[in-house]
């Protein structure tokens, strides 16, 4: 999957914003939408509340994790622990980027948030590895992944299930009759 | 990683080829020592070291893996295989010892594909073989995983350069899933950017004017 | 412009006396769903036809709808942010059917013509078409290149065996929906056993497709 493909599953979550304008409401394919009146908060999809912002017609609300003592907390807990720890939002590398990148000017500290959504993505990304060598290593057939995101899971998605059909079929050279004999085109 | 304008077909890996994989076409023509076990009449022209007009029995020469593979029964000796010195014991115990120090690249580079193939073969070692190959793979992933997640816009070519032709395949898969996170990361995923299949289509029509 | 065009059209299928009545948000979470796991799993899934044709029907009506407001209007640029957010998740879903049937085009007829009566089919009527195009297609480009210049013997390649099946051993990621228990995990060397797991709802996991095929097409696990 294309990263650009995680973002728009990412751009489905819900996040406030207080607009600038009144509308009624909207009745989309996909649920409804408002009403908006000025300086009222009210939820809406990212891709929405993104678009607004770019036309400069709302403020977004940041989403209560992005904040610097929260994720202070969750980095160090992330660096303490051996297992990947629950985190605030399963888009939340996707959302990072989107609310930096485009309403900045809405999320105070931002530059240090910046910092620290990819020190805990960083963390977690030197554990999936350490966790894909050993599940190669230990042959397993089942691991658990709960708190791993889509992102993540992106990242290593063709490596690791590539390398782990190739070990496959390395290992069914072991059982003679097991694959079919083609010798014979 | 999508833009790919068709999708090559992978090697087959294990005993099994795969028919249209270009990997596995050339896999294929991997030498092999053989013996032959009884006399080919009127093939000496191809053993251009004897004048005779037969290639004798118990001759030594070197065939192509798909004419070892097509040549051989199990029933009826035509020729013998000899294994290949990487999949001797000799080896075996370097790569079992630690299969990182190895050039696979020089050895191979098919390692893993030809090992596969040696299976079709009879030979009392076939278990150890398939036992290396596989604890080789497993012995040399971290390695393969470091050089391909962590190499980002850098020249991979060193790193490249002692890995086997299906630990490349692994190693690009890598890549292509770290280039497109940090090309995403960049802002860079946003822009639209011409198939390559358009680009080639173009360049070919270049050089039909030129002609 | 006013909302009840808009609103009149939330109900479609409700009238369309099909036996589950979805509402418009539920077809298109339906549509994400098999968008995710046609992405994600080794093999060619059963056709949703039904949930492309509806959401079709949405769009075309959304479109003709739009089509009477006029320009710069707030609201309609909104319908038209979804209506091409939707059509991105309904061509994607689509061309990634188009490759995997490209990808195993022999494999895909062979079960087609196997299929018996009552089954219903791997491929929409346009796909199975497109399959067999592409076969032909392929062995007359594999004759005029290479199989007409054989012996009259060799002039024949067996698609099936030529082009690799699809591998249902593959790993892959998963979400329950449902809770799942004794899922049995084989083992993979022989000094293993094997062993059951529970899906708990709303757990992760990595295995082989082959253990969770029909969860997926049952819709208890969703392929991530």
């Amino acid at each position: 999957m294309d990263p650009s493909e995680a973002e728009f599953l990412a751009e489905k979550e819900t996040i406030t914003i207080i607009p600038n304008f009144s509308l009624d409401k909207v009745f989309l394919i996909g649920g409804d939408l408002g009403p908006f009146n000025p300086g009222l908060p009210v939820d809406v999809p990212v891709w929405f509340a993104l678009n607004l912002k770019q036309r400069q017609k709302c403020r977004i609300v940041p989403p209560a994790w992005m904040d610097v003592e929260k994720l202070e907390e969750m980095r160090d807990l992330e660096r303490r622990e051996g297992a990947f720890t629950p985190v605030p939002s399963p888009f939340y590398m996707e959302l990072s980027k989107l609310l930096l990148n485009y309403a900045s000017d809405n999320i105070p500290k931002a530059d240090e948030i910046r910092t620290l959504v990819k020190d805990i993505w960083d963390t977690r990304i030197a554990k999936l590895r350490l966790s894909a060598d050993r599940f190669i290593s230990q042959m397993e057939a089942h691991a658990r992944l709960d708190n791993l995101t889509l992102m993540e899971i992106n990242t290593i998605r063709s490596f690791l299930l590539d390398s782990l059909n190739c070990m496959y079929r390395l290992r069914s050279n072991l059982q003679p009759g097991s694959s079919k004999d083609r010798a014979d085109y | 990683m999508d833009s790919q304008p068709y999708q090559p077909i992978r090697p087959g890996v294990g005993m099994e080829e795969n028919f249209l994989s270009i990997d596995d076409i050339l896999l294929s023509h991997e030498r092999l020592p053989v013996r032959t076990e009884c006399v080919f009449p009127r093939l000496g022209f191809l053993e251009k070291s004897s004048d005779s007009q037969d290639i004798a029995e118990g001759t030594k020469m070197e065939l192509p893996l798909w004419l070892s593979k097509g040549l051989y029964e199990r029933n009826r000796k035509v020729l013998s295989i000899e294994l290949p010195k990487v999949y001797r014991d000799g080896w075996r115990t370097v790569f079992n010892a630690d299969p990182n120090v190895v050039d696979l690249h020089k050895m191979g580079p098919y390692y893993y594909g030809l090992g596969s193939q040696m299976l079709h073969f009879e030979n009392p070692e076939n278990t150890e073989i398939g036992q290396t190959l596989l604890q080789t793979f497993i012995g040399r992933f971290r390695r393969t995983m470091d050089c391909s997640q962590n190499a980002y816009n850098e020249d991979t070519s060193v790193l490249l350069e002692r890995l086997d032709s299906l630990e490349k395949a692994l190693f690009s898969s890598g890549q292509s899933g770290l280039n497109g996170f940090q090309s995403w990361e960049k802002g860079r995923a946003s822009q639209l950017t011409a198939s390559t299949l358009v680009l080639n289509y173009r360049k070919r029509k270049i050089t039909e004017v030129q002609s | 412009m006013s909302d009840a065009t808009f609103e009149d059209e939330c109900d479609v299928n409700q009238d369309d006396s099909q036996e589950d009545v979805m509402t418009p948000a539920e077809l298109i979470a339906k549509l994400e769903e098999a968008w995710l796991n046609e992405k994600f799993s080794p093999e060619l899934l059963e056709n949703k036809a039904e949930v492309v044709e509806c959401v079709m029907e949405q769009l075309t009506h959304m479109d003709a709808n739009l089509q009477r407001v006029k320009k710069g209007d707030m609201k309609a640029s909104i319908h038209r942010m979804e209506i091409d957010r939707i059509r991105f998740v309904l061509s994607s879903y689509l061309r990634s059917r188009l490759q995997k049937i490209e990808k195993f085009f022999p494999h895909v007829l062979e079960k087609e013509k196997c299929r018996q009566a009552g089954e219903p089919s791997l491929l929409s009527p346009e796909e199975f078409a497109f399959a067999k195009e592409y076969y032909s297609n392929t062995e007359a480009y594999l004759k005029a290149v290479a199989l007409k210049r054989m012996p009259p013997n060799l002039q024949t390649v067996d698609m099936l065996k030529a082009v690799p099946e699809p591998c249902l051993d593959s790993f892959v990621f998963l979400r329950a929906k449902e809770s799942q228990e004794n899922i049995l995990v084989e083992p993979e060397t022989d000094d293993q056993r094997e062993y059951v797991v529970d899906l708990e709802e709303g757990s992760q996991h990595l295995m082989r497709y082959r253990t969770v095929a029909p969860l997926v097409s049952t819709g208890a696990v969703q392929l991530i």
